[in-house]
């Protein structure tokens, strides 16, 4: 036997090993829950029927109530007003900081390890840590308080008008450490060459930064950003833990819409159907998303390779 | 300006933004740490107590020493067990992150010499990880109730471990990727099998990046709350689902306990992710970024 056909036929032994596998955990995992999740979406559902067995043929009116619901309309916004948000805020801090720090000097060492502390924090406890923190007469308010020189009493959980920005503050937080490694990796990896040529042709840090060194770090910004943005999507934990939605609707995100419909007005089949459209939406953006990585990790591991 | 000056300039505007940062970092941390030694008196008061005058470890005992009777008022709404919801989340944690990342190895490997998934198959294994789990977690706790598997660990272990698959898969390859194929080779000459030559020749020579992609995935589901939290009742309440679980019915939440388990819950993944902050770039880009 030719040597390509041995490898020919290792390949498929291989791949029937580790395929199999992972297609039966995905369908005994997932798969019953996507074919319930689309069962609910027709047939009405709620904790006073005797099971989600007997739930009664709606046809398309329940896909209808959603697509109609104002709240979810807002909601769907909302989420990406804060993921939006959230993910420049992190992305600004981040690359901000590893321009800072990209060059060694004495102590870079100590605030990388600082600096990423935050990411490695459980999101409940930084919940609970921002409500102690941010209450209208917590230690927040005190040092602002003690900067200005009067008392500030910024309502920072109880003002629907401020409550969504304290939760994309929240966010920066937890996750502005995520892009300043990927950048503090991005700016280490660049090629010093074409650097040093442009400084001793005598132009500015400015010039260099922005047509030299931007355009060489594009791939990686992209993947710093989209990343970020997909993870921001589905952010739960501090937006539920201190506000559950409120004050008001004004913390609404999607996932909060839909653990509220489930699990607090017991409305099953609209969560349900809710959670399909979101899931198509979600689908829709990720496979933009993957379609853009894919391009950009071409570029990534060219300029990896210098 | 001369050149030095300059210079001196720059690092006075380097030290001073990074240290506002720092600042900003280290205070909530300070403050998780300074309310855990405070007594309740001290939790909410105004103007704040940043250090308590009766540092006190009341909090501590009151959570870790499993002693209701230390509380003068009668706290918490549901029974806490915190050395169950730790004895979890170490089953938990562990236990899908072995599944994932050793699975995740052998797929790894499949990929990287066989191609047994196309470049576009793998973006889409990505899916398993960036569709929210909030639009599946709803009928997933029916499915589950309905088999039995609802408040156990299975159930949970089973669902983290097809969430972190994705990084598994990534994260190793990207290891996997570095190894010389030539290694192979020379190990096939001498007549070793294929499981020969990946359990005894390319698992022994990433070893430090799967126990680095170990300990990723290790945090990433330790601090995981969202699934856990509707996927358990009593018996498979985690560590972050525990926490929430300090709340009084008439005091609100009670601030010095969750700062004593929230510590506890914190410090060892702060220990762990510094231990591989050379890794969490890679791990967090899904191994597109190799530095």
């Amino acid at each position: 036997m030719a040597r390509s056909e041995i490898m020919l036929q290792r390949t498929k032994r291989y791949k029937k090993m580790v395929l199999f596998p992972l297609i039966a955990s995905i369908m005994l995992i997932l798969g019953p829950a996507l074919i319930l999740q689309l069962y609910l979406s027709f047939n009405y559902y709620s904790i006073y029927s005797e099971g989600w067995w007997a739930s009664e043929w709606y046809a398309l009116d329940i896909f209808k109530d959603v697509m109609t619901d104002e709240r979810f309309h807002v909601a769907i916004i909302r989420s990406l007003g804060f993921a939006l948000a959230s993910t420049i805020g992190c992305f600004v801090i981040g690359f901000g900081l590893a321009l800072l720090m990209y060059k060694n000097f004495r102590l870079q060492w100590f605030y990388y390890i600082i600096f990423i502390i935050p990411m490695l924090t459980v999101p409940i406890v930084i919940a609970y840590t921002a409500e102690m923190i941010l209450y209208q007469k917590g230690p927040l308010n005190g040092i602002l308080s003690s900067i200005v020189g009067r008392d500030m009493l910024i309502m920072w959980i109880t003002n629907p008008d401020i409550a969504l920005f304290t939760v994309v503050l929240m966010e920066i937080w937890n996750w502005a450490p995520f892009s300043f490694i990927i950048m503090m990796a991005g700016l280490a990896s660049l090629p010093k060459e074409p650097v040093e040529a442009a400084q001793i042709l005598g132009a500015s840090r400015i010039k260099i930064f922005f047509e030299i060194q931007l355009p060489l770090l594009r791939p990686i910004i992209v993947l710093a950003l989209v990343l970020r943005f997909l993870e921001a999507m589905a952010e739960f934990p501090k937006t539920w833990a201190i506000f559950q939605g409120g004050p008001g609707t004004s913390t609404e995100t999607i996932p909060v819409l839909i653990y509220l419909n489930t699990w607090y007005y017991f409305d099953w089949s609209k969560a349900a159907a809710m959670s399909y459209i979101v899931m198509l939406m979600m689908v829709v953006i990720i496979l933009t998303a993957i379609n853009i990585l894919q391009k950009e990790n071409k570029r990534i591991a060219q300029v990896q390779a210098n | 300006m001369t050149k030095t000056q300059k210079q001196n300039l720059d690092n006075v505007v380097r030290y001073t933004l990074l240290t506002i940062w720092l600042l900003i970092v280290l205070f909530p941390l300070f403050w998780i740490v300074a309310t855990s030694f405070k007594p309740d008196k001290d939790w909410l008061a105004w103007p704040p107590v940043y250090w308590s005058e009766e540092p006190t470890m009341s909090n501590y005992n009151n959570v870790w020493g499993g002693a209701m009777e230390h509380t003068e008022t009668q706290y918490a709404q549901s029974i806490q067990k915190p050395f169950t919801a730790l004895k979890n989340s170490t089953i938990i944690s562990f236990i899908s992150t072995f599944l994932s990342v050793s699975f995740g190895a052998f797929i790894a490997y499949g990929v990287s010499r066989y191609k047994v998934l196309s470049e576009t198959r793998m973006f889409q294994l990505l899916m398993l990880r960036m569709v929210p789990p909030i639009v599946l977690v709803g009928p997933l706790s029916l499915y589950y109730t309905t088999i039995g598997l609802i408040d156990s660990l299975t159930g949970l272990i089973a669902i983290y471990f097809i969430t972190t698959l994705p990084y598994a898969v990534w994260m190793t390859k990207s290891f996997i990727d570095e190894v010389p194929i030539e290694l192979e080779q020379a190990a096939e000459i001498m007549g070793a099998n294929r499981w020969t030559i990946i359990t005894e020749v390319v698992f022994p020579v990433i070893r430090s990046g799967l126990l680095a992609t170990f300990l990723f995935i290790l945090i990433l589901t330790w601090s995981e709350y969202l699934v856990a939290f509707i996927l358990s009742k009593t018996d498979a309440v985690t560590l972050p689902v525990e926490l929430a679980k300090y709340e009084g019915s008439s005091e609100g939440r009670v601030y010095g306990r969750q700062a004593a388990l929230s510590v506890g819950i914190t410090i060892p993944l702060i220990i762990v992710g510094i231990t591989i902050r050379k890794h969490l770039a890679r791990g967090f880009s899904f191994g597109m970024i190799r530095k």
